[in-house]
């Protein structure tokens, strides 16, 4: 059968479509003006969601072949990769176990101390388990998407967890899936306590030191901190329940020219290729407001949401 | 017509055939292969490729759209490869009459700029917005993007160089 060699419709002489460049002036203007409604109004969400969920098919064919070579990759590990990482994982079982065994009675201890103080009970969160799908290419940001969202009732601002410590929260919530923002994307913040010495302070991503860390600011060089702290959430955000591992102090830079210290933290959860991590729900205005009073603790959520630029006008 | 000289005469592109490269180019560029700086965007090549050849039928609306799922796939600004589509498919639009009388090599040459500028409109955008510089491979990316000029052009071109009538000596 010969083919067709013909355009079937020749070009219109008379019906003319508005010109490129009115077309494009409309379009950028139209590309400006949702920029900005998604950096300062935050007003975009739902176009978002139906963009995502037309999407989500082609998301998941997209992913199918990476997975199954990633599966591939898996089956064929060599056997003494595989003893390792098992031998290391009882490792840490064992010194959990310990750690899990004094925890039973601490809180026995705990609970029955603060019915004699008459404090408020610690909050039991539940958690739903989730898989990452990819990290977003975003070069700009530091987020993955999991494979969770509104459908399995999570919520925007929800904070997550690995096996070894926080490792950001949720901030955008799709039908299929959410977005986390990593503890390390600039735009994050975490209220921290020191586990050593009981001083609270703020944690600040930083994705440009080492593949990402995070930054203790606005400490005077007089702070007891040292190499090798455990940093862990206070808990007076709001959002995140006190006492999850956040990082470990990794350097203190106590400068002559300034009154603060330069403290940088290694975080303890995997950025990098993290495969399955667990969804907290927020504490919500479950924060202790008896022990800390409502305007600290106001002031306080306001960064661990999302800073403005305002409060990221002291970078040093 | 007018016509640069060794250019065979071309079938008409089939509109099934142009989505379809273009849907791929998209489910190429949503590969979850991580974070890498350098990783060409497919389907900025293969839109700007349907704008020089069939203006008609590929243009403005269509990289804005595409533009949009791109950034909510990336968890990006919204809007931020729209624009960069737009403004690149309007200069494609612009050029499409001149390029097709160089070389093939030559074309890519004359697209790098572009490809340049459709990076740099995304990087200036996010530094207004306050981000850091990722760091220098990202301008590895369109010379990335140049360099698969050549090789989408012989492979969407395919199918419009087969034979009107195919016979023994022409079996495609």
């Amino acid at each position: 059968m010969p083919l067709e060699t013909l355009d079937r419709t020749p070009p219109p002489f008379f019906k003319q479509e508005p010109s490129a460049l009115s077309r494009l002036m409309l379009l950028s203007t139209l590309a400006l003006f949702l920029m900005v409604a998604d950096a300062r109004l935050h007003v975009v969400q739902p176009l978002r969601a139906a963009i995502a969920t037309v999407l989500y098919p082609a998301q998941w064919l997209a992913l199918q072949p990476v997975q199954m070579i990633q599966e591939l990759a898996g089956y064929l590990t060599e056997l003494k990769t595989a003893r390792k990482t098992e031998s290391a994982a009882r490792l840490k079982l064992a010194e959990q176990s310990q750690r899990a065994g004094q925890v039973e009675q601490l809180l026995l201890e705990n609970a029955r101390l603060r019915e004699l103080l008459a404090l408020r009970e610690r909050v039991q969160v539940p958690a739903k388990m989730a898989q990452v799908l990819y990290d977003a290419t975003d070069p700009y940001s530091r987020r993955v998407v999991i494979d969770k969202g509104q459908l399995q009732g999570i919520q925007p601002g929800s904070p997550v967890l690995d096996e070894s410590g926080v490792l950001g929260q949720v901030t955008r919530v799709y039908p299929f899936g959410s977005e986390i923002t990593l503890l390390i994307d600039r735009e994050q913040v975490i209220p921290v306590v020191n586990t050593r010495t009981g001083t609270r302070s703020v944690a600040y991503g930083d994705p440009a030191l080492h593949g990402g860390m995070l930054e203790l600011r606005y400490m005077s060089t007089a702070e007891d901190v040292k190499e090798g702290d455990l940093l862990a959430t206070s808990g007076v955000d709001g959002v995140y329940p006190p006492g999850l591992p956040v990082a470990r102090v990794a350097s203190v830079d106590r400068r002559g020219d300034s009154s603060f210290s330069r403290i940088r933290c290694q975080p303890l959860a995997r950025l990098q290729g993290v495969a399955h991590v667990m969804v907290l729900e927020p504490v919500g205005d479950l924060a202790p407001t008896a022990a800390v009073g409502a305007a600290p603790a106001e002031a306080a959520s306001a960064p661990a949401s999302r800073p403005g630029r305002a409060a990221r006008g002291g970078r040093s | 017509m007018i016509m640069p000289r060794g250019q065979p005469l071309l079938l008409p592109a089939s509109p099934g055939f142009i989505w379809g490269s273009l849907l791929a180019a998209l489910m190429l560029d949503l590969l979850p292969l991580g974070r890498v700086l350098w990783m060409p965007d497919f389907l900025a090549v293969v839109l700007v490729f349907w704008s020089i050849h069939q203006p008609r039928r590929v243009g403005l609306t269509a990289a804005f759209a595409f533009g949009l799922m791109l950034d909510v796939h990336q968890a990006s600004l919204l809007g931020q490869h729209a624009l960069a589509y737009t403004v690149l498919i309007y200069f494609a639009i612009m050029l499409h009459r001149r390029i097709l009388w160089f070389s093939v090599p030559g074309q890519a040459l004359q697209l790098l700029p572009l490809f340049a500028a459709a990076h740099a409109i995304a990087i200036v955008l996010r530094l207004i917005g306050g981000a850091e510089f990722p760091g220098w491979q990202v301008l590895l990316a369109p010379a990335l993007e140049s360099m698969l000029w050549p090789i989408v052009g012989a492979l969407l071109l395919a199918p419009q160089r087969r034979a009107p009538n195919p016979d023994a000596n022409r079996p495609l």
